[in-house]
C-alpha cells in the first residue's frame, strides 16, 4: 500500500468504485427482469449461440408441425374416402350379383346397371377429391388439378405415378392414383379367360385358377370344342407358338379343365366350333370394370350364359380393384401412425430444445436474487463506508 | 540584537513563504495534473566570531515540485492504453446490439424466411402461403440492409471521431510546441518553472489519452513526443501535424494516420501506435467491423446467391424457369494499391461467386492479391494470412474459397497489388427482385413416374433438378436390386447403391437432375424422369428451399445455424475487448494511485504542516516581540 494518498485520486477511486458497483447492480437487475443470464452474446458468446441455435430448431420442429397436421388431415381424408370407397364397391357387388340372377328380367337389371352407374360416379368422385387446399387426394408425384377425366376411350389418370417416401418429419399427403384406381388385374390377377367371339353354344366358364405357378408359361391359348356325334370333345392350342397342347379331350359340364399348370371350370353345352380364349392378365382400372360390367348387364340381349360369364367376370375384378383399395387404405393407415409417431417425437424434441435454450441463456432465479442481494449488501456497505472516511479529515479538529 | 530582529524577520518571511506554497497545495487539491509542491529550507551559513559559528538564520533554497518522472509516464502510458481499450470496447458493445439473438434477430428472419416454404409446399396453388414466402424474404433482405446501414453508421461515427481526435492531437501538439519554448525560457531562471512544467505534463497525459507517445527530454528542457516509437510528433518547438487519411489501396472501410515530417509524408502503421483513443478507433474501424461487415455480407451473398440458384431450378406459376428473387449487388473489382505500375482502370481484377459451388466454400474475409510477375503471384487471406499462389497464365479466373478472380488481359507489373474486398457489397444492396407471388418458381422442372407395372418396393425419396430446361425423359430399367440400364444410354448397366442419389449426369458439372429412391427395386421395375407435365401442383422445388436449412453453407455449419456463429464470434470479440479493457483501465487507475502517492496533494498533510509552519511562524513573531522587549529594556535603562 501506499504510503500517502492523494486526497483527489481518493475521492476519484472511491467514486468509480461505487459507480461500478452501481453499474453492476444496475445490470444484474435488467437481467433479473429479463429472467436470462446471457443478455448480449459477449456475457456468454457459446451459451448465446447455443440458446439461437435451439431456438432455430424449435421455429423449425413448429413448422414440421404445422406441415405435418396438413398431411395428416390430407392423409385422413384419403383413408376415410377410400373406406368410403369400400362401402361403394361393397354395395355394387351386391348389385351385381343380384344382378346375376337368372330370374331378373331385362327391365330389372337396366334398373341396377343404374344404380351400379351411380355408384361408379360417386367412386370417380372420390378418386377426385382435394384436400383442403384444393390438392387432389390421388395426384400421385404430381397431376393436374382433376386427376382423372372421362375421355373416349376410359378413365384417364392426368398425373405421374408414384409415392412420395415418409421422412423423419413428415408423411406424405398424397396418394398414388394409378396404384390405387387405375391398376386393377384383368381375369383372376394371372389370366383371363373369356368365350370366343363367335360362340352359339351356352357354354360358360368361370375366372379360372393357377395349379402350378411353375408351370405356367404366360402364353395365349385357344381351347375349341367338337361336337361329333353327341360327344362332346375340346383340344387345346397354345395360339402364342402355335401348337397343339392335348386333343380330342372328353368335355364334362363343370370338370375342370387344366394344362400348362392353369385351370379353368367350362359349364353348359358348347356347339361345334365354340372356343374359349385364354390371355395373360393385363392391367385396367376400376372404372373400366364397372363400365364393361354396365353395359353386359344393361344388354337386354344377353344371354344368361354371357350374363353369368360377365358377372362372374365383373366379380372377380371387383374383388381385386377392391384389394386394391385395402391395401391402399393399409398404405395410408400406416402414414397416419407414422404421423402419430412422428408428432411425438417432435413434441419430445421441442421439450428437449426448449430446456437447452432455457439451460444455456436462463438465469437460475435463485442464484441471482442471491448474488443480487449480494451486491446490494456491498453496495450499502460501500455507501456507508464511503461517507464515513471521507468525513475524516485533520481540519475538523483543528480549532 | 539587530542579528536577532534579522532572524526573526527572515524566520518569518520563510514560514509565510511555507505556508504560502502549503495554502497554494490546498488551493490546487483538485486541479487535474498539478503537483505538489514544497518548500526547501536552507539554513544561512553562520558567522564567525570569537566565541564560534554563529547561525544567520533559514533561508529558502527553492519551491520543489513533487514529481516521478517514471510514474508519470507509466501513468499516462497505462491511461492510453485504458483509453484505447475502453474506446474500442464502447463501439463493439455498438455493433454487438446489431447482432441481436432471440425471435427478433436477423437470424431469426433468415429462419422464418426458410420456414415459410414450408406452407408452399402443402398448398402450391395458395397464393397466400407465396406471398407471406415474399413477404419474409423482403423482410431478411430489409433486415440484411438496415444491419450494413447500422455498421455503416458505426463507421462513420468512428471516422469522425478519428477526425476529431487529430485535431485535439495536431492542437495539443501545438500546445506542448510552445510549452516547450515556455519552458526553455523560464529554466534561465535557475529555478524549475513548476507550474509551466505541471501544464505541460498535464498536456503530455491529455494528448496520450488520444494517442500512446513516448517522451524524451532535452538538455534545453524541452520534451520531444514520438509516435510509433520514432516518428516525432513534437521536437523543441517544431509540430509533425497528423491527418486521417484512407489506407494503400483507398479501400473507404479503412482509414490510417498519415504525418507530415518537414513536408515528407509518412504513413503510421496502426499496429505499432500502441494505445490511445485513435488507436482504439483505427482497430475497430479496420478490423472488428471490416470482419463484422464480412460475416454479415458473406451471410447476404451466400444466402441470396443459393437462393437465387434454387429459384432459378424451379417453374413459377406461369411455368417459366425462375428468375432471381434477390438482387445481388455484383461484386466489386479488386482496389488497387496506390503504389501500381498502371492505374486500376489498366489493369483490373474482377470477382464473382464460383457458380453452383461457390457459396458454400466462401470464407468471410477480404484478400490481398500481389503480383510476382505478369501472371503468377500469390493472394492472401487476411482474415487468417494463408498464401495461396496463383498463376492468371494457367487459369483464368483463378479460384479461391468459392471466388472467381478474373485478371484484365494487361500484363501485370511485379509487385502490383490489389485488395479484393468480395463481401462488402451484398449486404448493403440486398432487396426482392420481384413482388408477384406467381413468379416464386416453386415447381420443380421434372417429375419421376413410377413404371405401372413395378414390383420392387421402390419409392420417390427425392428428386432434384440440377439446371434448365430439364433434359428430355429418360427411363431407367432396373435388372435388379442393384443394377439399371438407362433409356438414353442403351444397354450400359449402372450399378445402384440403394438410398444413394442417380445422378443424370456424373460427368464434369451436375446438370439435367437428382433422383433419390428408396426401397428395393425388383428386376423389370421402371422409373421415368421426364419434364414435369403438370407444374402448377407441384411444390419440389419450395421443398428444396426447404432443404437449403440444412445446406452446409458457412465454414460447414447448416445455413441456418450460420447467424448463431456469427453472433458467437462477434460476442466472443465483445467479451475479449471488455476483458481487455477491464484489465488496462485497473492498471491505469493503479497506476494513477501511485504516481499520485507522490505527486497528490493529501489534505492531512497539508493541514499538519499548516500547522508547523503557522507554529514556526507565531514562534518567528515572537522572537521579534522579544527582541522588541530587549530593545525596550535597554531603552528604558538608559534613559533613567
Amino acid at each position: 500500500m501506499n504510503m500517502r494518498m492523494g486526497s483527489a485520486n481518493l475521492f476519484d477511486n472511491t467514486l468509480t468504485k461505487l459507480t461500478k458497483r452501481q453499474a453492476d447492480l444496475s445490470e444484474l437487475q435488467d437481467k433479473l427482469s429479463a429472467g436470462k443470464r446471457v443478455l448480449h452474446a459477449s456475457d456468454d458468446p457459446a451459451a448465446a449461440a447455443q440458446a439461437e441455435r435451439a431456438l432455430t430448431r424449435s421455429t423449425r420442429v413448429q413448422t414440421e408441425q404445422r406441415a405435418l397436421g396438413l398431411q395428416r388431415n390430407a392423409m385422413a381424408t384419403a383413408e376415410s374416402t377410400l373406406g368410403d370407397a369400400t362401402g361403394a364397391l361393397q354395395t355394387l357387388r351386391d348389385l351385381v350379383i343380384s344382378a346375376g340372377n337368372a330370374t331378373m328380367s331385362p327391365a330389372n337389371r337396366s334398373s341396377i346397371a343404374q344404380q351400379i352407374t351411380t355408384l361408379r360416379d360417386q367412386l370417380f368422385g372420390y378418386a377426385n377429391k382435394q384436400d383442403s387446399n384444393g390438392i387432389p387426394l390421388f395426384g400421385g408425384l404430381g397431376s393436374a388439378g382433376a386427376p382423372f377425366t372421362d375421355a373416349a376411350s376410359g378413365v384417364v389418370f392426368n398425373g405421374i405415378a408414384g409415392q412420395r417416401a415418409s421422412t423423419a418429419t413428415s408423411i406424405p399427403s398424397l396418394m398414388d392414383g394409378q396404384a390405387v384406381w387405375m391398376d386393377v388385374p384383368t381375369g383372376n390377377g394371372v389370366f383371363t379367360v373369356g368365350p370366343g367371339s363367335t360362340n352359339t353354344g351356352t357354354a360358360w366358364t368361370d375366372v379360372g385358377q393357377v395349379l402350378n405357378p411353375a408351370a405356367m408359361t404366360g402364353h395365349n391359348y385357344s381351347v375349341s370344342f367338337q361336337v361329333v356325334a353327341g360327344v362332346t370333345t375340346y383340344s387345346v392350342t397354345d395360339t402364342t407358338t402355335s401348337t397343339t397342347i392335348a386333343t380330342a379331350q372328353p368335355y364334362v359340364d363343370g370338370k375342370a379343365i387344366n394344362f400348362d399348370g392353369l385351370s379353368f371350370t367350362a359349364h353348359g353345352v358348347p356347339t361345334n366350333g365354340d372356343a374359349v380364349q385364354i390371355a395373360p392378365s393385363t392391367r385396367t382400372d376400376l372404372f373400366k370394370i364397372l363400365d364393361s360390367a354396365i353395359s353386359s348387364i344393361n344388354n337386354p340381349t344377353a344371354t344368361p350364359y354371357a350374363l353369368t360369364q360377365a358377372t362372374t367376370l365383373a366379380l372377380a375384378q371387383i374383388d381385386a380393384g377392391m384389394s386394391r383399395i385395402q391395401s391402399a387404405r393399409g398404405i395410408a393407415g400406416d402414414a397416419l401412425n407414422r404421423a402419430d409417431i412422428i408428432d411425438q417425437n417432435q413434441q419430445a424434441k421441442s421439450q428437449q430444445l426448449a430446456a437447452d435454450r432455457s439451460r444455456a441463456e436462463d438465469m437460475d432465479m435463485v442464484q441471482g436474487i442471491s448474488d443480487f442481494q449480494n451486491q446490494q449488501t456491498g453496495y450499502d456497505a460501500a455507501l456507508k463506508t464511503y461517507a464515513q472516511v471521507q468525513r475524516l479529515s485533520l481540519f475538523n479538529y483543528l480549532g | 540584537m539587530p542579528d536577532v530582529m534579522n532572524i526573526g524577520v527572515r524566520a518569518l518571511l520563510v514560514n509565510q513563504s511555507a505556508l504560502q506554497t502549503v495554502g497554494n497545495n490546498i488551493a490546487n487539491v483538485n486541479t487535474p495534473g498539478y503537483s505538489r509542491q514544497s518548500v526547501v529550507l536552507k539554513s544561512v551559513a553562520g558567522q564567525f566570531s570569537g566565541t564560534g559559528y554563529y547561525g544567520k538564520g533559514v533561508a529558502i533554497e527553492t519551491v520543489q515540485r513533487n514529481y516521478s518522472e517514471f510514474l508519470t509516464q507509466q501513468a499516462a502510458l497505462s491511461k492510453s492504453v485504458a483509453a484505447g481499450d475502453t474506446i474500442r470496447y464502447n463501439n463493439l458493445s455498438q455493433l454487438e446490439n446489431i447482432f441481436q439473438g432471440g425471435s427478433d434477430g436477423l437470424g431469426a428472419s433468415i429462419s422464418n424466411m426458410l420456414n415459410a416454404f414450408s406452407d408452399v409446399v402443402n398448398a402450391p396453388t395458395d397464393l397466400t402461403a407465396r406471398s407471406v414466402v415474399l413477404t419474409q424474404a423482403d423482410e431478411t433482405a430489409a433486415r440484411l440492409r438496415t444491419a450494413a446501414g447500422q455498421l455503416n453508421d458505426l463507421k462513420l461515427g468512428a471516422m469522425a471521431q478519428l477526425k476529431t481526435d487529430v485535431t485535439t492531437i495536431n492542437n495539443l501538439a501545438q500546445q506542448i510546441a510552445s510549452a516547450n519554448d515556455q519552458v526553455t525560457k523560464a529554466l534561465g531562471s535557475g529555478h524549475t518553472p513548476n507550474d509551466l512544467l505541471d501544464q505541460r505534463d498535464q498536456l503530455i497525459n491529455q494528448l496520450n489519452h488520444y494517442v500512446q507517445t513516448t517522451s524524451i527530454s532535452a538538455d534545453d528542457g524541452s520534451v520531444g513526443i514520438f509516435l510509433s516509437g520514432s516518428q516525432p510528433l513534437v521536437l523543441g518547438t517544431a509540430v509533425s501535424p497528423l491527418k486521417v487519411v484512407s489506407d494503400a489501396f483507398n479501400d473507404p472501410a479503412k482509414s490510417q494516420l498519415m504525418m507530415t515530417v518537414s513536408g515528407v509524408p509518412l504513413s503510421l502503421n496502426a499496429t505499432q501506435l500502441g494505445g490511445g483513443e485513435i488507436s482504439g478507433l483505427l482497430r475497430f474501424q479496420n478490423t472488428d467491423l471490416v470482419e463484422a461487415g464480412n460475416l454479415l455480407g458473406r451471410m447476404a451473398l451466400a444466402i441470396g446467391s443459393k437462393m437465387n440458384e434454387q429459384q432459378a431450378l424451379g417453374l413459377d406459376l406461369n411455368g417459366n424457369p425462375g428468375t432471381p428473387l434477390f438482387n445481388l449487388k455484383p461484386i466489386p473489382n479488386g482496389y488497387p494499391a496506390s503504389t501500381n505500375a498502371l492505374p486500376g482502370t489498366a489493369l483490373s481484377v474482377g470477382v464473382q461467386t464460383s457458380p453452383s459451388s461457390g457459396a458454400a466454400l466462401l470464407v468471410a474475409s477480404n484478400y490481398e492479391l500481389s503480383f510476382s510477375s505478369a501472371t503468377t503471384g500469390s493472394i492472401t487471406r487476411l482474415s487468417d494470412g494463408v498464401v495461396t499462389a496463383f498463376d492468371f497464365g494457367a487459369s483464368n479466373p483463378v479460384k479461391i474459397d468459392g471466388l472467381d478472380i478474373q485478371k484484365s488481359a494487361v500484363a501485370a507489373t511485379a509487385g502490383d497489388r490489389f485488395l479484393i474486398t468480395p463481401f462488402s457489397a451484398a449486404a448493403p444492396g440486398m432487396a426482392t427482385a420481384f413482388s408477384s407471388p406467381r413468379g416464386l418458381a416453386m415447381a420443380n422442372p421434372v417429375t419421376a413416374r413410377a413404371g405401372t407395372g413395378n414390383t420392387g418396393t421402390l419409392v420417390v425419396d427425392g428428386l432434384a433438378a440440377r439446371s434448365q430446361p430439364a433434359p428430355p425423359a429418360v427411363t431407367l430399367t432396373f435388372t435388379g436390386p442393384g443394377s439399371y440400364t438407362r433409356s438414353d444410354t442403351g444397354a450400359t448397366v449402372y450399378a445402384y447403391t440403394p438410398n444413394q442419389a442417380i445422378e443424370y449426369s456424373t460427368s464434369g458439372s451436375l446438370t439435367g437432375w437428382s433422383l433419390t429412391l428408396k426401397g428395393v427395386p425388383q428386376a423389370g421395375d421402371t422409373y421415368a424422369v421426364q419434364p414435369n407435365a403438370y407444374p402448377t401442383l407441384d411444390a419440389g422445388n419450395a421443398q428444396a428451399m426447404l432443404d437449403l436449412r440444412d445446406l452446409a453453407l458457412f465454414d460447414g455449419g447448416p445455413l441456418t445455424d450460420g447467424y448463431a456463429s456469427l453472433m458467437a464470434s462477434i460476442g466472443t470479440r465483445v467479451q475479449s475487448a471488455k476483458t481487455t479493457m477491464t484489465v488496462s483501465v485497473n492498471i491505469a487507475t493503479q497506476l494513477e494511485t501511485d504516481r499520485t502517492s507522490v505527486s497528490g496533494v493529501n489534505l492531512d498533510e497539508e493541514a499538519a504542516k499548516l500547522l508547523q509552519f503557522q507554529q514556526a511562524y507565531q514562534a518567528a513573531g515572537k522572537m521579534l516581540q522579544i527582541s522588541q522587549s530587549i530593545f525596550d529594556t535597554l531603552m528604558q535603562n538608559l534613559g533613567r
